[in-house]
């Protein structure tokens, strides 16, 4: 009985999660009877495959205290490198995606040794590398958007379906339990929540803060390559522009599933359903036909509710000291 | 009381009491300042000077007592902005000055002089006036300084303006000396001296009984949270101070008291020659198998600096560590695989973590032990650990997904404690180990080190709390600024001859 409720504890946040998910579609499907289609849904979880593949990696500077902006524009970059990789330099499409892998690793290598090593703090760090990589997408692209017609196999990533399924949401959930796995199932994982949690008390208990937090980085700037290559593979685009402002619905997932941006703690699984809450919101505004300017309106209104929610105050409590506060003055006197 | 007449007394405190829902810790206590004094308040840690303080200045309010300042009652309710207003002035070490600011910005910060007319600062105006109070006081200072550029003495300089500029007639100053060295010490001693001559009394809280004896007009001494006595004039001489506030004789069955000699055992740490600039200056000593070396000293002694620097969290300018016989040169993750324990001074900062469950933190000290050579944790073994470390100290609730940063102090430490104690330990370092500590949880810290020592765990452990000090050890070491002062090796010690010796009266004195 104690092993139970101490499970369904440790789940709560997911679960209070998917009440409010499963809540979303209830309101989603009332008021438009084109919601709850196959096509439709299908085209959701479509559309927030790439969200939720970055934040499977995006998630753990969060869950250090810190966090990476450059999601979006490395995804961008890797796009277009991937094509030049195979179409300009004729790359075998394989051996590209890993030349690809091996930069985006290598970008997210220097944002983690720049943060700890000199001290420069992450938001800085990660925005001065999301406009840098966007220069350079757009300088190796020459700011067009780029066709890309071949190689089949590299189209079928985004594309392709197995037992009628797209392939880009099977990446997406491997990701998603391996990513599980290595924050809930590993030494790494340990450290990465401990590093967030207290840094001192990690360090003088033998963690290596930096070199945890550089590891944190390189593994963001991984998944958001992988989401980059799964994006030009299913957009047949290399494009500069593609991803932009997808870092802060990576941010919005994050936080909406519940993992603090204060660091020590943090849920994959919590993020996937963030991800795909924000996918409906989006969804939800086109089917109401509503103009796209409500689309970072409503975003941004989930990031504050979310964060408000997630700061465990009660929201009654502070409106009444609020307005309590003039009269209490008066009283006072 | 409160007439109008000007008493000669500035501020006259009676009857104090005060407890945090609990203990008391103050219990009728008097305290009154003359008008232009320097008056010493002294205490062992506990005694209650800093809750007095802190009443003084309206940090924390008192349970009964009257308190009157130049003449005004000052009520139950007092603040620290009203505690300004009156004139009273703390002077912290650097905490209240803003950093990147000039010495002008800070010593006028809220109170800025504008230009005439417009809501603009009077830079100018501004730096004159706090270039014209320097050189009233022919301070080493200059108006546009920077503050991250000035050494911590003169930032206590500009603390100490920042308090003339508000007319404070009462300054506090709480263990001022702690990070001066002798000679910015006596530089400061001449300030206040000058401050006592402009009519500003001044309230010093030290534990260095020379500097007290040298000051001092008046001595308070508490005890247990009441007042023992206060001393004046040819009263005042440090062994009678260090008496009033140990203020009681050893009786036979304190047995505990005793000396061990354990010199004879295997050698685990030897300490050769160690030096750190400004922290430690030549440090040696043995430490054997299963034996408590106690470390006494002041705060700033260098106790905490030599743990940190053997546990290899800094580096050491000079000397050497060998560990089992063999050259060590420490960092943390070595000495964690070596069979060290670490448990820092401060818990909540360098502790625990407080926002995860016990598991979590016993855990990440074991990772080693509870997973697989491809890095997966076993949750098994982690929980069994945990539960080891939950039943041998005791830990309430006895419940591993409970957050730590809920639990009691007490049980807080037990968690910082427990994720050593279920390792092959050999080594253990304690800095303050029952700081913000109940009794009981107390005492079960200290049967757990008794246990360790039994089982062959060699053990460090640093304490101000002499008691504490005194029970737990079987040799002690006494620092006084950075160096090896004293070492009490056999026989009964008393917390009297610890403190003379952490105050640097070594040999003097009868008894």
């Amino acid at each position: 009985m104690n092993t139970k409720s101490a499970l369904f504890k440790e789940h709560m946040v997911e679960l209070r999660l998917f009440g409010v998910l499963l809540g979303l579609m209830v309101v989603l499907s009332l008021i438009s009877d084109r919601f709850l289609t196959v096509d439709n849904l299908t085209n959701v979880l479509w559309s927030v495959c790439l969200i939720g593949i970055m934040t499977t990696g995006a998630i753990y500077a969060p869950i250090t205290g810190g966090i990476d902006l450059s999601v979006a524009s490395m995804a961008a970059l890797a796009g277009i490198l991937a094509n030049v990789f195979m179409n300009t330099l004729g790359m075998n499409w394989i051996v590209a995606i890993l030349i690809t892998l091996v930069i985006g690793a290598g970008i997210g290598w220097l944002n983690g040794v720049v943060t700890t090593k000199f001290l420069v703090p992450a938001f800085i760090v990660t925005m001065a590398a999301k406009t840098y990589l966007f220069g350079v997408a757009m300088l190796v692209s020459n700011g067009d958007q780029i066709t890309i017609m071949e190689p089949a196999p590299f189209l079928q990533i985004g594309i392709g379906k197995l037992l009628g399924i797209p392939i880009p949401i099977y990446i997406m959930f491997t990701l998603v339990i391996l990513s599980h796995i290595l924050l809930k199932k590993t030494v790494f994982g340990r450290r990465t929540i401990a590093v967030g949690a207290n840094e001192v008390a990690a360090k003088l208990t033998g963690v290596n803060p930096d070199r945890t937090r550089i590891i944190v980085y390189t593994i963001s700037s991984v998944t958001a390559t992988i989401a980059g290559i799964v994006m030009a593979s299913l957009t047949q685009q290399a494009y500069a522009m593609n991803a932009t402002g997808y870092e802060l619905d990576v941010i919005t997932a994050i936080v909406v599933g519940g993992t603090s941006l204060m660091g020590g703690s943090g849920s994959v699984v919590g993020a996937l359903i963030g991800a795909v809450m924000v996918g409906f919101i989006n969804n939800g505004l086109n089917l109401l036909d509503m103009p796209s300017a409500f689309h970072p309106i409503a975003t941004g209104i989930v990031i504050l509710v979310a964060l408000i929610m997630n700061q465990g105050v009660s929201v009654p409590a502070v409106l009444k000291k609020w307005f309590a506060r003039p009269g209490a003055a008066e009283a006072a006197k | 009381m409160s007439n109008n007449v000007k008493s000669d007394l500035l501020l006259e405190c009676r009857g104090i009491d005060k407890n945090y829902n609990g203990p008391q810790v103050l219990s009728k206590v008097d305290f009154s300042l003359r008008r232009g004094e320097i008056h010493a308040l002294v205490g062992e840690n506990g005694a209650g000077k800093s809750t007095l303080i802190k009443i003084v200045t309206g940090i924390t309010n008192r349970n009964a007592g009257t308190i009157v300042f130049d003449g005004h009652d000052v009520p139950v309710e007092h603040n620290k902005n009203a505690s300004e207003k009156l004139g009273i002035a703390v002077i912290y070490q650097e905490l209240s000055l803003i950093h990147g600011m000039t010495v002008a910005q800070n010593i006028f910060l809220t109170k800025e002089p504008l230009l005439p007319g417009l809501p603009f600062i009077d830079i100018k105006k501004m730096n004159a006036m706090a270039q014209e109070m320097i050189e009233k006081y022919g301070f080493d200072l200059k108006a546009t300084d920077i503050i991250d550029k000035l050494p911590i003495a003169q930032r206590q300089t500009v603390e100490i303006l920042k308090a003339l500029s508000n007319k404070a007639s009462l300054m506090i100053m709480d263990e001022p000396t702690s990070s001066l060295t002798a000679k910015e010490s006596e530089r400061l001693f001449k300030i206040i001296r000058m401050l006592k001559a402009e009519g500003i009394t001044v309230v010093y809280i030290s534990h260095r009984m020379e500097e007290v004896y040298d000051l001092s007009d008046r001595v308070t001494v508490l005890r247990d949270g009441k007042l023992v006595s206060v001393l004046e004039g040819e009263e005042i001489t440090p062994a009678e101070i260090i008496r009033l506030m140990i203020g009681r004789e050893l009786t036979e069955d304190e047995s505990h008291h005793k000396m061990v000699d354990k010199r004879d055992r295997e050698v685990v740490l030897e300490v050769k020659n160690l030096s750190a600039e400004g922290k430690l200056n030549d440090v040696s000593f043995k430490l054997h198998k299963g034996e408590v070396l106690g470390f006494g000293g002041l705060v700033g002694s260098g106790r905490t600096e030599l743990m940190r620097a053997i546990y290899g969290i800094d580096a050491f300018d000079a000397g050497e560590i060998m560990y089992l016989g063999k050259t060590y040169s420490p960092t943390v993750e070595k000495s964690i695989a070596s069979g060290f324990g670490f448990v820092p001074e401060e818990r909540r900062l360098q502790g625990i973590m407080g926002g995860i469950s016990i598991t979590g933190n016993i855990g990440i000290a074991n990772l080693d032990s509870i997973s697989s050579p491809a890095g997966f944790v076993s949750r098994d073994k982690e929980l069994e650990r945990t539960q080891t470390a939950i039943s041998t100290l005791n830990i309430k609730p006895a419940n591993p997904d409970h957050l730590v940063g809920n639990l009691s102090g007490g049980n807080q430490q037990k968690v910082v404690v427990g994720k050593w104690l279920i390792r092959d330990l050999k080594l253990l370092i304690v800095d303050e180990p029952t700081v913000g500590v109940d009794i009981g949880a107390k005492e079960e810290m200290y049967q757990t080190i008794d246990r360790l020592s039994r089982e062959g765990v060699a053990v460090m452990v640093v304490s101000s709390d002499l008691p504490e000090l005194t029970r737990l050890s079987d040799r002690i070491i006494v620092l006084r600024k950075g160096r090896i002062i004293k070492e009490f090796t056999e026989g009964v010690v008393t917390e009297e001859e610890v403190l003379r010796a952490a105050s640097g009266i070594v040999e003097g004195g009868a008894k």
